[in-house]
């Protein structure tokens, strides 16, 4: 058998060469091929393939024969057909601006969502060494659920780790003493609130947080403060703050050493001071013991990116965890710093996401938002190609090719694309500053930065490419000969199903909004309204300071000489958000492996009936100050508390909180201590000195605020005339829970608007060219005797078939999205079969009444015109 | 045209298809080359330098007739040009030339 060649090889070489060429390349490769063959047939076959592959040269490739002339548009070619773009713009300015409109819709869209999102993946992003960079946090094990801190034990000791080079310790938080009150210079009756950390001397040096003035390493010493430069230029603002002192609370002075740069926005760590852990310990007053004890949110540094797994495992040895916390069942986990921004969310110790989840939302929106402007724009084109029909005839027979027909649409169609995305351009630049207001972040359309440019340039050319390509494609494909003589068949409009499938498209993914939109809303009235079984309404929430608390009983008793102000309590933790809970309670007969964490909220005495909680059992808190002859704490404990401990009786059993003794007095009603997200958590209120709460609660008559926050300021004024007084409304801070998912709800509102506008565009687009095409079937059902309700019927058909595709594929999806995000939710409303009829009733009736419009003109005029229009 | 610069391996291609006269196509460059100079080239970088050196007027080229060990097909038969014979004088001048300007001195390396 005579041996040839691999087949294929043969036949790529004889495809690709220039024919010209191929003999005598062809026959060199055959004449080594045979003399190859003649050792080895593999090798030969192998050696035949790499000079196939060495031969595929630009020189040798077949170049297509250029079309003579015509392939260069003439100058004056390219002036007739921009004059005729504009024209044809012109000429029908309603379909150019809804198709102009559309698009920049769906432009402006994408451009917003995709600021917000680059925003939030720029987040941490500005660290240096953020490979390097580890937060540790802690999974404590409460009776088989697991509760995830971002915080760590201060005694964490690092130094058996190898990996490990440096660690950064920060205690942060909203209140005293991190929230603090300065007094500028000369001004000692001005106070102006700054929120700073403590920290060790690595902050500077681990964080890219950098310094501009002063001691580059200012928290090396025990008295001294690093400002930033907001607060420098807010509190010195002609003069250099460096080497100055200033008072903390009006008593300890300490040195500013350092002025560093304000923290970007899109940093997780924010401050305006730091200053060393030596003042925190003089704050709190206790020493290097009782520091160590305390939770601080700990960073990491390696040396090298190391695997956050073996980190891990690592850092639950115990010469690192210490053997109390590992006792304990508390483990330790190294999360990668840069990720925690968008990926916080754990649940029974895994991560289950976080904010990357409306990230990924508004990606998908945005995808379709744009997708549906694009399929729009198709759309249109395709159906006002009849229109040009004869546009095109003319200049196939006066010798056009198809080539430079199909570069005249995409022209067109990229002219659009692009005077859509000025105009886009604009509208972002004009909104941006109420999306930033909507969403609370500082961001801006840079459009010329980084690498900007090039993806605008790149995401441009792909659009209008997918835009333009279609239409292009057939409309160029015209017969100019029966396009001549006047027939228009459905070839020459484009497939029509293939229409009805981006109509699908389309139709789904607003329906698919809307219902998704309609679901959230839906669950945050479920929350607004539903019973927390505490009252926080009409509450103004005032952080004392410790001369106010000094003369508590004079200011409640100032503040409830005035018939508007209701009730006035004071305690430790904001019910609304009590934060982590405890699970150091003992009581007798507690099963010895029973983990179980409560929350403990400590109280003054006029706490419970302030916030409105009710009394199930027993009494309140005595009005005088401790029970005399016990030394015992009182104790409240909610309902849910009760069945835990088991207690039939509870009034009068003795429970132990940590190391002190405690009293049960009185049962109360459950009610939540944090966010719907989460479960009621059983609930013990304690007795607190009044020296030790953090907040006074004031419950005034409803609708009086503004009398209400002028009776408590002058008040307070009377007691602390050099302050400034810190307070907040309850419902903000309830508000505050929620803020994610409102503003995610706000954003899904504006866009669902935007895609029933895309929506409405499309269907208005098809609607205009079934009418177009069916002029002829409605002149004749016209005359017939078929009512306008019948012809309307006829061309609504066409729709249902499309609305019911939409519904069949939406609905589904919609219901399945809404509910894993319901999941999220402790509690949660149900999702009412209704809201899915009344989106696709109204996207029924919603076609319907463009039909009308569309159509009206077509439907009443007199038949005959239609059927002699030829 | 690229003027008449010749390039280390077209000047070696080029000597080699006037040493092949009259039968110097593709395959039986190649092979000489690889006899005389001990250098294997691919097929395909012969072929490239063939053309190359042809665009450049030193080389023309006729087909020859069928042969049976190319399955029928004819060979490129590549001749010297007065262009490029030319070239290659001037070439071999140009080094004998410059080797002769070298100081004898330089050369005596092996008495040192």
């Amino acid at each position: 058998m005579k041996i040839s060649p691999p087949r294929w090889a043969d036949r790529f070489l004889e495809w690709y060469c220039n024919p010209a060429l191929l003999e005598e390349i062809q026959g060199d490769a055959y004449e080594l091929f045979y003399r190859n063959a003649k050792e080895s047939e593999r090798k030969a076959k192998l050696s035949f393939i790499w000079n196939v592959i060495r031969f595929f040269r630009w020189k040798n490739i077949k170049k297509r024969k250029p079309y003579q002339e015509s392939t260069i548009l003439h100058t004056a070619m390219l002036k007739n057909i921009l004059t005729v773009s504009i024209r044809n713009l012109l000429r029908y300015p309603g379909h150019s601006f809804i198709n102009i409109t559309g698009l920049a819709a769906g432009f402006s869209c994408a451009f917003l969502i995709l600021l917000w999102v680059s925003h939030e993946y720029s987040f941490d992003q500005f660290h240096t060494k953020k490979e390097q960079l580890y937060k540790v946090l802690t999974h404590v094990d409460a009776n088989g659920t697991i509760q995830t801190y971002d915080v760590a034990g201060n005694n964490i000791d690092v130094s058996t780790v190898p990996e490990v080079e440096s660690i950064t310790r920060i205690s942060s938080g909203n209140r005293w003493p991190h929230e603090l009150c300065f007094r500028p210079e000369g001004k000692s009756n001005e106070c102006i609130y700054f929120n700073g950390i403590y920290s060790n001397e690595t902050l500077f040096s681990n964080f890219n947080f950098p310094i501009l003035s002063g001691d580059p390493n200012p928290l090396n010493e025990p008295a001294q403060i690093a400002i930033s430069e907001k607060m420098a230029v807010t509190l010195y603002p002609s003069e250099n703050p460096i080497g100055k002192t200033i008072k903390i609370d009006d008593t300890r002075e300490v040195l500013i050493a350092s002025v560093f740069k304000d923290i970007p926005g899109q940093s997780s760590i924010q401050f305006d001071f730091a200053l060393p852990f030596d003042i925190l310990k003089k704050q709190w007053g206790i020493d290097d013991n009782m520091l160590a004890q305390q939770f601080f949110n700990i960073y990491l540094k390696t040396k090298i990116p190391v695997d956050v797994k073996t980190l891990s495992e690592k850092l639950n040895n115990e010469q690192v965890i210490s053997a109390a916390y590992k006792a304990q069942k508390i483990k330790y986990e190294a999360y990668a710093f840069t990720d925690w921004h968008l990926q916080s969310k754990f649940e029974n110790g895994h991560n289950s996401g976080g904010r990357i989840e409306y990230v990924t939302l508004f990606i998908i929106i945005g995808i379709l938002v744009m997708s549906m402007a694009v399929i729009n724009f198709v759309n249109m084109a395709t159906a006002r190609a009849a229109l040009r029909a004869k546009e095109i005839g003319i200049r196939k027979v006066t010798g056009a090719y198809r080539g430079s027909l199909i570069v005249q649409f995409m022209g067109e169609a990229f002219f659009i694309v692009f005077a859509a995305f000025l105009i886009s351009a604009l509208v972002t630049q004009l909104a941006l500053p109420f999306f930033n207001q909507l969403i609370g972040e500082p961001l801006t359309l840079n459009l010329l930065s980084d690498k900007m440019p090039l993806y605008l340039a790149g995401g441009l050319i792909l659009i209008a490419l997918l835009a333009g390509f279609y239409p292009a494609l057939i409309i160029s494909s015209f017969q100019p000969a029966t396009i001549l003589k006047g027939q228009l068949s459905n070839a020459t409009t484009g497939s029509l199903r293939l229409r009805k499938i981006l109509m699908v498209v389309q139709l789904s993914a607003s329906v698919g909004i809307i219902i998704f939109g309609s679901i959230l809303y839906r669950q945050l009235e479920f929350i607004t309204q539903t019973n927390l079984g505490f009252d926080r309404s009409n509450t103004i929430r005032l952080e004392p300071t410790f001369t106010l608390l000094k003369n508590y009983d004079a200011f409640k008793n100032d503040l409830l000489g005035n018939p508007i102000i209701e009730r006035v309590g004071a305690s430790d933790s904001n019910p609304l958000n009590t934060g982590g809970g405890n699970i150091g309670v003992d009581w007798q007969g507690k099963s010895p492996d029973l983990r179980v964490s409560f929350k403990t909220i400590g109280c003054f005495y006029d706490f419970p009936q302030t916030i409105g909680l009710a009394l199930l059992e027993g009494n309140n808190f005595r009005a005088d100050r401790q029970i005399r002859d016990s030394l015992a704490t009182e104790v409240l404990i909610s309902k849910k508390a009760a069945g835990i401990m088991g207690f039939d009786n509870p009034i009068g059993e003795k429970i132990t909180i940590g190391n002190a003794a405690c009293e049960v007095v009185g049962v109360v009603n459950d009610f939540h201590t944090a966010s719907l997200h989460n479960e009621i958590e059983p609930i013990i209120l304690y007795r607190k000195k009044i020296f030790n709460v953090s907040a006074i609660y004031i419950k005034y008559n409803p609708g009086m605020a503004q009398q209400a926050q002028e009776i408590v300021n002058t008040a307070y004024k009377k007691i602390e005339p050099t302050f400034t007084m810190k307070y907040w409304f309850q419902d903000e801070t309830f508000d505050e829970l929620y803020k994610t998912e409102i503003l995610a709800s706000q954003l899904v509102l504006i866009f669902s608007i935007m895609a029933l506008v895309i929506a409405i565009i499309g269907i208005a687009g098809l609607a205009t060219f079934n009418v177009m095409r069916k002029t002829k079937e409605i002149g004749i059902r016209r005359v017939f005797g078929a009512s306008i309700t019948e012809v309307l019927g006829v061309l609504f058909k066409e729709f249902s078939w499309v609305l019911l595709f939409a519904v069949a594929v939406s609905a589904p999806l919609a219901w399945y999205s809404s509910t894993q995000w319901l999941n999220g939710f402790a509690y949660r409303t149900a999702i009412p079969w209704w809201v899915f009829a009344v989106t696709v009733a109204g996207a029924a009736l919603l076609i319907l009444i463009i039909i009308w419009l569309q159509g009206r003109k077509t439907i009443c005029t007199n038949p005959t015109l239609a059927l002699r229009s030829e | 045209m690229k003027g008449t610069y010749l390039g280390e391996l077209e000047e070696l291609v080029l000597l080699t298809v006037g040493i092949l006269f009259p039968e110097a196509y593709g395959v039986a460059v190649m092979d000489e080359i690889e006899k005389q100079a001990g250098r294997s080239l691919n097929i395909s970088a012969v072929h490239a330098v063939l053309t190359r050196l042809e665009e450049k007027g030193f080389l023309k080229s006729s087909m020859s007739e069928p042969t049976e060990e190319r399955g029928g097909r004819r060979k490129r038969i590549f001749v010297l040009t007065a262009t490029g014979k030319r070239a290659l004088e001037e070439a071999n001048e140009l080094r004998t030339q410059l080797y002769n300007q070298i100081p004898k001195m330089a050369l005596q390396f092996r008495l040192a």
